[in-house]
């Protein structure tokens, strides 16, 4: 069995007045693909090297199956790692770095052979394996990274943002062909990234972090549909959603002079924050919505989006709202506009939590 | 789904009972292994010269002549480091050496990379960077053998005052009261403004072209280009080449030993040569142990100095 | 950017002169070298028949055979000592962390700045106590202790600069301790160990005070120690001084014009008072 488990995991720098990461409780189960995702310095890469061994815990556990491997060394984990940078020993053959690992653990000639020649043949890189790294393009590179990692047969891999170095063409190419990989092999995966599209479109489960402490951690679509606070709403999702201070009053929100019906959500009235995805907003006629001066349209094939500001309590708040790509809109343009119960999120204005 | 609060915020900072980081559990291991690697390096350090050099100035405070017994001297041998006439004029022929070693060289070099300030983008520039620095990797001693016969009779420098109708000045160079010291000097000079030239033409050619053609717009002249961008953007070579300089000039041992052994009378007297025969010819341990003593005490503190001159990494 | 044609000719012109300045002695000493003794008196001349017999009387009669042999001999120890104990020493500097590293790290810099004077004395009384003096052992070892200063400091800032990523790959992959400094880290370091070696090569080559004070017999005199010998035996015989000198002086002159770029770099980067 190869779940994993963080129990209050956490780890500090020396000297650092708090942690990098912070009493991280996670489980991922057998053959889970799952992706950490947070802006930078929020503590992903951090967990996944201490997944790794090559960051020690400061206090907690981390489980692989039932053992624990809290302080066991690197090498004994069975765990392979997929660097951002790669990390091939330049001085070795593709074939030397993919067999590198294997002769350290004693492995036969054949058998390296065997495993290198199958690892090779899955990634495309047969051709490539008398080459030094120097002589191979990024993407080639990347994929030796994965085919290091693969030869072991590991019950996890780690993999630390290995599309960032990638050109946003490769990136595509290289993400659909290692999701599909992970499925095709069915290897524990932890994947760490700042994308959040990425995040959404690889994963099984999406752990966010923010300052060492994981936000929530969920499927993409439910991290979409009911983020569990501010932060979360507004990391996922692109176009992001905006936010808006205002008050509920009587099972209605009023934003900007106008008032919305809200989705029933067992929350008393009082002041609150409203989130609304840009797919929320719909036009409407001028008095049934809130003013917003266009800024900018932006026509994306199908759909067009509209950048504006709205005056809200007495300052200028950004709106992204998805429109027709029909309509006519210009800059300069007030359009109205206003949003239907089930599409209105609602946060504590203190906390920042969740609250419909 | 597992949904985690932010109230997790709470574990940072004082939470759990930990105001602070949590106590490590960090395997021992590693450090064992540094000690090791580090060891049979240092070890060999220590054996062969870190404890010798301790020893050196223990030696100093004795009177010893190397088989017998030794008598405890106190800071005499000290004492006469600085009122031996001999010994003084050995530092004294140190400094000029340092002339003609490092600030000739140095100036010379300086000089003419401002000169050529551009030829180190030139492609024969790899081929006079060879030949410039070739003096420098030639042994010593091979080099004190030829200035033996360029400074001989009918040597090089005899032959070419004749050329030049100078004849009356050609003599036995070394074996010359006044000249002998100049002779060495001379060598040194020799040595070191290929030396000085290949190191400040390669840090001019560091300097980004940017700063030059600034300087040209804002109506510098060759001089004042040299003065305000140049010179301020050699001193690290400035530092590295004084420093290895002067401190040949202190060090110089080789070329006395060969050309003249000190002399003729005291005349090449240096102080590592005066050190040298007192510890083995003259059975004045002690007193030689207290020259090195004060010799190194000036190369380390030039070289401190000197590296005032350079920039700090950070800069 | 354009230089000017005339400034161009200057350039050459002041590059030619210092060049010549540099390498006419050691011209001139070729020259002599191959000139027949009779003819030679010390001047710098184009000798008119070429002799090479006085390589062949250094050779034997001088006994620079066996000198050049001994020189090998002591390099060859001193420059696999310090690269094999300054690989290990400048690795747990630059990626271990332990108590007492920059204390000893900067005794190890202290050695660097200290002149062969300084120590030279006690070490001959030391090594003639328990009767090492006049053997290879009195030359290689603390020829190696200077070397060390010089090559933990450079290896230490070359095992800084390696990627960290590549030593954590390695540890993920099983490797031991040794086996990653040797296997993973130093293959790709070769080009700047063998700037440090060539740089250690010649200064072991070219020392003369310390064969000077421990060596007596002939058998383990060095190639310096030997011209200087010769040098007091045939204080006239230009031509034959001039090809023992060459002799001496070749083996590194040439390692110098193949290695060129290393030498200088290396020579300049290890900022040493030596």
């Amino acid at each position: 069995m190869a779940a994993i488990r963080f129990e209050k995991a956490q780890h500090w720098y020396p000297n650092a007045p708090s942690a990098a990461v912070a009493g991280m409780d996670l489980d991922i189960a057998d053959g889970e693909f799952m992706v950490l995702v947070g802006p930078s310095g929020c503590g992903k890469s951090t967990t996944l090297r201490m997944l790794a061994g090559l960051e020690e815990l400061t206090a907690g556990s981390i489980y692989l199956g039932d053992r624990d491997i809290s302080t066991t060394a690197p090498k004994d984990r069975d765990i392979a790692m997929v660097f951002q940078n790669y990390a091939l020993y330049p001085h070795m053959t593709v074939g030397g770095n993919m067999e590198f690992c294997l002769k350290n653990a004693g492995m036969s000639r054949d058998e390296r052979k065997r495993r290198v020649a199958a690892a090779a043949e899955t990634l495309g890189l047969t051709e490539y394996l008398d080459r030094k790294p120097k002589a191979l393009s990024g993407g080639q590179r990347q994929r030796v990274a994965m085919g290091r990692a693969i030869v072991r047969n590991p019950q996890v891999f780690c993999m630390d943002e290995p599309l960032s170095n990638l050109d946003a063409k490769m990136r595509v190419q290289t993400r659909t062909d290692v999701a599909k990989l992970q499925r095709d092999l069915g290897v524990t995966t932890v994947y760490v990234t700042h994308d959040q599209t990425e995040a959404m479109t690889m994963g099984d489960r999406v752990g966010v972090m923010k300052d060492g402490v994981l936000q929530q951690v969920g499927a993409p679509m439910e991290l979409y549909d009911r983020p569990a606070n501010v932060f979360v709403a507004g990391f996922i999702g692109s176009p992001a959603m905006k936010f808006f201070d205002a008050d509920v009053h009587d099972g209605s929100v009023t934003v900007g002079g106008h008032s919305m019906a809200l989705a029933p959500f067992g929350g008393h009235d009082g002041p609150v924050v409203v989130g609304l995805r840009p797919e929320g907003w719909r036009l409407t006629a001028p008095g049934d919505g809130i003013a917003v001066t266009v800024g900018v349209v932006e026509t994306l094939g199908a759909d067009a989006y509209l950048y504006g500001t709205a005056r809200v309590d007495g300052g200028d708040a950004d709106v992204i709202a998805r429109i027709g790509n029909r309509e006519r809109v210009g800059t300069g343009d007030t359009v109205h506009v206003t949003a239907d119960g089930p599409a209105i999120h609602l946060f504590d204005r203190a906390t920042g939590e969740r609250l419909s | 789904m597992t949904l985690h609060q932010p109230e997790q915020r709470a574990v940072t900072g004082p939470g759990e009972g930990q105001a602070a980081a949590p106590a490590r559990r960090r395997p021992a291991r590693r450090s064992g292994k540094a000690y090791l690697y580090v060891a049979p390096a240092f070890l060999v350090f220590a054996a062969f010269l870190g404890a010798p050099v301790v020893q050196t100035v223990q030696y100093s405070f004795y009177d010893w002549d190397g088989l017998g017994r030794s008598t405890a001297a106190g800071v005499s041998n000290y004492v006469s480091v600085f009122t031996d006439e001999r010994l003084r004029d050995s530092f004294v022929h140190a400094g000029v050496l340092m002339l003609f070693y490092a600030a000739a060289p140095v100036v010379v070099g300086l000089f003419l990379s401002a000169l050529i300030s551009r030829a180190h983008a030139m492609r024969s520039m790899s081929f006079f960077r060879t030949v410039l620095f070739l003096p420098q990797v030639i042994a010593t001693v091979v080099i004190a053998t030829i200035w033996i016969s360029i400074y001989s009779q009918d040597g090089l420098l005899n032959q070419t005052l004749r050329l030049v109708g100078l004849d009356s000045l050609s003599r036995v160079w070394l074996g010359d009261h006044t000249f002998a010291l100049i002779a060495i000097g001379l060598v040194g000079t020799w040595l070191n403004i290929g030396l000085c030239l290949v190191l400040f033409l390669s840090g001019i050619g560091n300097i980004a072209p940017e700063l030059f053609e600034a300087a040209r717009l804002d109506g510098a002249g060759r001089a004042r280009e040299f003065v305000a961008i140049t010179l301020p953007s050699l001193r690290g070579q400035i530092a590295v080449a004084l420093t290895l300089t002067v401190v040949s000039a202190l060090k110089t041992f080789d070329l006395v030993f060969i050309t003249t052994r000190g002399g003729p009378g005291n005349a090449t007297s240096v102080p590592a040569f005066e050190a040298y025969n007192r510890a083995f010819n003259t059975g004045q341990v002690g007193l030689a142990s207290a020259i090195a003593v004060v010799l190194t005490v000036v190369i380390v503190a030039l070289t401190v100095s000197i590296s005032r001159i350079a920039p700090r990494e950070s800069e | 950017m354009n230089v000017s044609r005339t400034e161009r000719i200057v350039n050459q012109l002041i590059l030619v002169v210092f060049a010549l300045f540099a390498v006419v002695p050691l011209l001139g000493v070729l020259l002599s070298s191959v000139t027949p003794a009779s003819q030679n008196s010390g001047g710098f001349a184009i000798p008119d028949a070429v002799d090479f017999g006085n390589y062949g009387a250094a050779w034997s009669r001088g006994n620079f055979s066996s000198y050049l042999l001994s020189s090998v001999l002591v390099t060859a120890a001193v420059v696999i000592l310090s690269v094999v104990l300054a690989t290990f020493a400048g690795f747990a500097f630059a990626r271990f962390d332990f108590r007492g590293s920059s204390v000893l790290f900067y005794l190890l810099l202290i050695g660097l700045t200290l002149p062969t004077e300084a120590f030279i004395i006690p070490l001959y009384f030391n090594l003639r106590t328990i009767g090492l003096t006049d053997t290879y052992w009195a030359l290689i070892l603390p020829q190696t202790a200077q070397s060390l200063a010089f090559a933990v400091f450079w290896m230490r800032n070359q095992f800084r600069g390696f990627p960290g990523e590549i030593i954590e790959a390695a540890r993920l992959d099983g490797c031991s301790d040794l086996r990653l400094l040797w296997r993973v880290v130093v293959p790709p370091s070769l080009a700047p160990m063998m700037t440090m070696a060539v740089v250690i090569t010649m200064w072991t080559w070219n020392e003369f005070l310390l064969p000077l004070v421990m060596v007596v017999s002939d058998s383990r005199r060095t190639a310096p120690l030997g011209l200087a010998l010769f040098q007091g035996q045939h204080l006239t015989d230009y031509s034959l001084l001039a090809a023992a000198g060459v002799m001496v002086a070749l083996p590194i002159a040439v390692l110098f014009f193949a290695l060129q770029k290393r030498f200088i770099n290396g020579m300049v980067g290890g900022i040493s008072s030596r």
